[in-house]
């Protein structure tokens, strides 16, 4: 294969309760900017295809063209109404190796069309699966979790992708990812193999990317598009997987409806169990329901089995791996302030923080700093702010 | 046996304080950090468990990595009561990416004795995050895959399955999803997976289970076998770096943002501050009211 055989970003739509997933759009956009960025600087005509799954679901196709598609594939199938990862994989494998598809999207590279450029899933409880599977269907590479992306031409020397050799690699997707610790950027490439010894090609470029990371673009009505329909191939064999129900839950862990978000982070390190129970002390004066950094979900310290159920959890977990809140007040206890935990709570009103380290990134995105421990300062809050209700109530 | 079941499971950092430990700049020190089975590992193993306890079970345990990742497989079967313990050992693995892990998993799970009828294994590493390595090797197995699983029970009469897992999307409320699918399944199993045993003869069969565990992984090292490329026959152009389609190609210090706001900074130990505090606080409180 030449470096002409791959073209356009394929995105793939989400829908629940036949609606789109915010990350859909966001991702259109996303991909509007590269694709626009990249036929500027090569004079090229590459397309932002969105390719939408699911039953009834053509109502939606005009949407995506306001939202930024050039171009919609659309698959109309009951069987599609719910996720099913087997049969969901092969329709997206189907339609990103459908030449007579490609031919539509756009008729100047259908000669010479085999796989998308780039593909683009969200990183979410549907497309982390999907992604996974797909790309192992379309052998090629996945990064997951993005929350950046450029594109370049990058002179490469590699042991492996070139034997050594220096290699130009045009139109390469850098797909940026912070790393647990949210202070870290991996950037990761998929590259063919240029070696001759172990000669490969991998495309599509593909990856995961962050809900809430990108904006979606204002809709536009006078956007043009096109649509198509693909009829899809369907297994009998993949119609056994049956769903036999599906209820939505209200969580447990309610920052919505809450004026006020007290958050710990690692700073309760020295007296884990005493510490967290100050910060539910805290909370309960300010009627605050509770979230954790990143980190915490990992239950990093021992305390008792009630606690680490409670507050060790994914679900309150603050930031881009979690929720993004924008309380009235938001109180950060003893966390650092990695880029991917303010991500989740930089709109809140007002921030305060409790660190005892003037230096820690979170200052920057306070609007008071509280210079102390935790075990010191949060008591004498508690007292206070009981002080002071009760001076209200008498 | 009625049923065969395997996990995947991972050596990984161990993040629980005393073990971790974090560069000057919040960075994870991985020489000065000790290593240990993942948690969301052990969650898998504890499903494979279940299965041991409430049927006819042999478990078989799969990872990949360097040769003291033997300690893991340890874990894991003091865990999971598991007979078949496989460790995928070659420097041709080493530099992996998710697709090439789950050549050389795929290829180990083939040959372990009996066709599996489950495969499990964790949400994600907790080192890497990616939660690709599942169900990528979940494909390459021909297996259906689900994921974010919190229960399942087997019907070992008609070999199906039914799960309980959970979906949580942007803006939507979690919504909790009931299956029924054919055997053989690979299932990534949710954290907050809880089994629990009702009778008195499955909590014997329990603590049965328990004790030949633990006498089990004392002597793991007789169920070990240490399987490197020529031992898997496994195809070396689709393992380690050359069958690994993705490359890191730099890391980098997340740059710090301009400041978004200029903080006011008080005196944690100063009693007229912490007033003051308490005053913006409340403030800040009362002003969503008016809002």
């Amino acid at each position: 294969m030449t470096e002409g055989d791959y073209f356009h970003v394929y995105v793939v739509m989400e829908l629940e309760d036949a609606r789109l997933v915010p990350v859909s759009l966001e991702m259109l956009s996303e991909a509007r900017r590269l694709i626009d960025n990249l036929n500027k600087k090569h004079g090229s005509d590459e397309k932002v295809v969105a390719v939408l799954l699911g039953h009834d679901v053509k109502r939606l196709t005009q949407t995506l063209i306001e939202h930024g598609a050039d171009f919609v594939v659309y698959v109309d199938h009951p069987e599609l109404k719910e996720v099913r990862n087997t049969i969901y994989t092969k329709v997206v494998s189907q339609i990103a190796l459908d030449r007579e598809i490609a031919a539509k999207v756009s008729a100047k590279y259908a000669e010479q069309f085999k796989k998308p450029r780039f593909m683009f899933f969200g990183a979410d409880a549907i497309g982390r699966h999907l992604s996974s599977t797909a790309l192992v269907e379309l052998d090629s590479g996945l990064a997951s979790d993005i929350n950046k992306l450029e594109i370049s031409d990058i002179n490469l020397t590699h042991q492996n992708k070139t034997g050594g050799k220096q290699e130009l690699y045009e139109k390469t997707l850098e797909m940026y990812r912070p790393d647990f610790s949210g202070f870290l950027w991996t950037t990761i490439l998929c590259l063919d193999n240029k070696n001759p010894a172990i000669k490969r090609d991998y495309h599509p470029q593909a990856c995961s990317i962050i809900p809430g990371v990108f904006e979606p673009l204002k809709p536009d009505s006078t956007r043009k598009g096109q649509v198509v329909e693909f009829v899809p191939r369907i297994d009998e064999q993949d119609l056994k997987v049956r769903i036999l129900s599906r209820k939505a839950i209200k969580s447990d862990v309610d920052f919505e409806s809450r004026k006020a978000v007290v958050s710990f982070g690692r700073g309760i390190r020295d007296f884990p169990e005493q510490n967290i129970k100050l910060v539910e002390g805290l909370a309960k004066q300010l009627g605050a329901e509770i979230g954790v950094s990143l980190p915490i979900s990992k239950k990093p310290f021992s305390v008792s089995e009630s606690l680490a159920s409670t507050y060790m959890n994914s679900e309150r977990v603050i930031g881009t791996s979690g929720k993004k809140v924008s309380p009235m007040l938001y109180v950060a206890v003893g966390i650092s302030g990695a880029m991917q935990h303010v991500a989740g709570m930089k709109e809140a009103e007002f921030i305060v923080a409790i660190n005892p380290d003037e230096s820690s990134p979170i200052k920057d995105e306070s609007d008071l700093f509280i210079k102390g421990r935790m075990e010191d300062v949060v008591p004498k809050l508690i007292e206070e702010l009981k002080k002071q209700s009760s001076l209200v109530e008498a | 046996m009625t049923l065969n079941v395997a996990v995947i499971i991972k050596l990984e950092p161990d993040f629980s304080e005393g073990s971790v430990s974090y560069n000057p700049d919040g960075t994870l020190n991985r020489a000065e950090t000790k290593n240990t089975l993942g948690p969301h590992s052990a969650v898998a193993c504890t499903a494979a468990f279940y299965a041991k306890v409430m049927y006819d079970t042999k478990v078989s345990i799969a990872t990949m990595g360097p040769p003291i990742a033997d300690t893991s497989l340890q874990m894991a079967q003091r865990i999971s009561d598991a007979e078949e313990l496989h460790l995928y050992s070659d420097r041709i693995f080493a530099g992996a990416d998710t697709l090439a892990t789950a050549e050389v998993l795929k290829t180990g799970i083939q040959k372990m004795h009996g066709k599996m009828d489950i495969v499990f294994s964790g949400h994600r590493a907790s080192d890497g995050e990616t939660g690709q390595t599942g169900p990528q090797t979940a494909w390459k197995l021909g297996y259906t895959f689900f994921g974010n699983v919190v229960d399942y029970e087997v019907n070992v009469e008609n070999r199906t399955i039914w799960i309980k897992r959970l979906v949580s999307l942007q803006g939507f409320n979690q919504v909790v999803e009931e299956v029924e699918a054919p055997l053989p399944v690979f299932i990534a199993i949710d954290p907050s997976y809880k089994p629990t045993f009702k009778t008195v003869s499955q909590r014997l069969a329990y603590e049965k289970y328990q004790k030949e565990a633990k006498i089990r992984s004392d002597n793991y090292k007789q169920y070990l076998k240490v399987l490197n490329v020529q031992q898997l026959e496994v195809d070396p152009a689709l393992v380690g770096l050359p069958g690994s389609p993705t490359i890191v190609y730099k890391v980098e210090r997340i740059p710090k943002g301009k400041a978004n706001r200029q903080a006011q900074v008080i005196d944690g130990s100063n009693p007229e501050h912490i007033r003051m505090a308490v005053a913006k606080m409340k403030e800040a409180l009362a002003a969503m009211v008016i809002k």
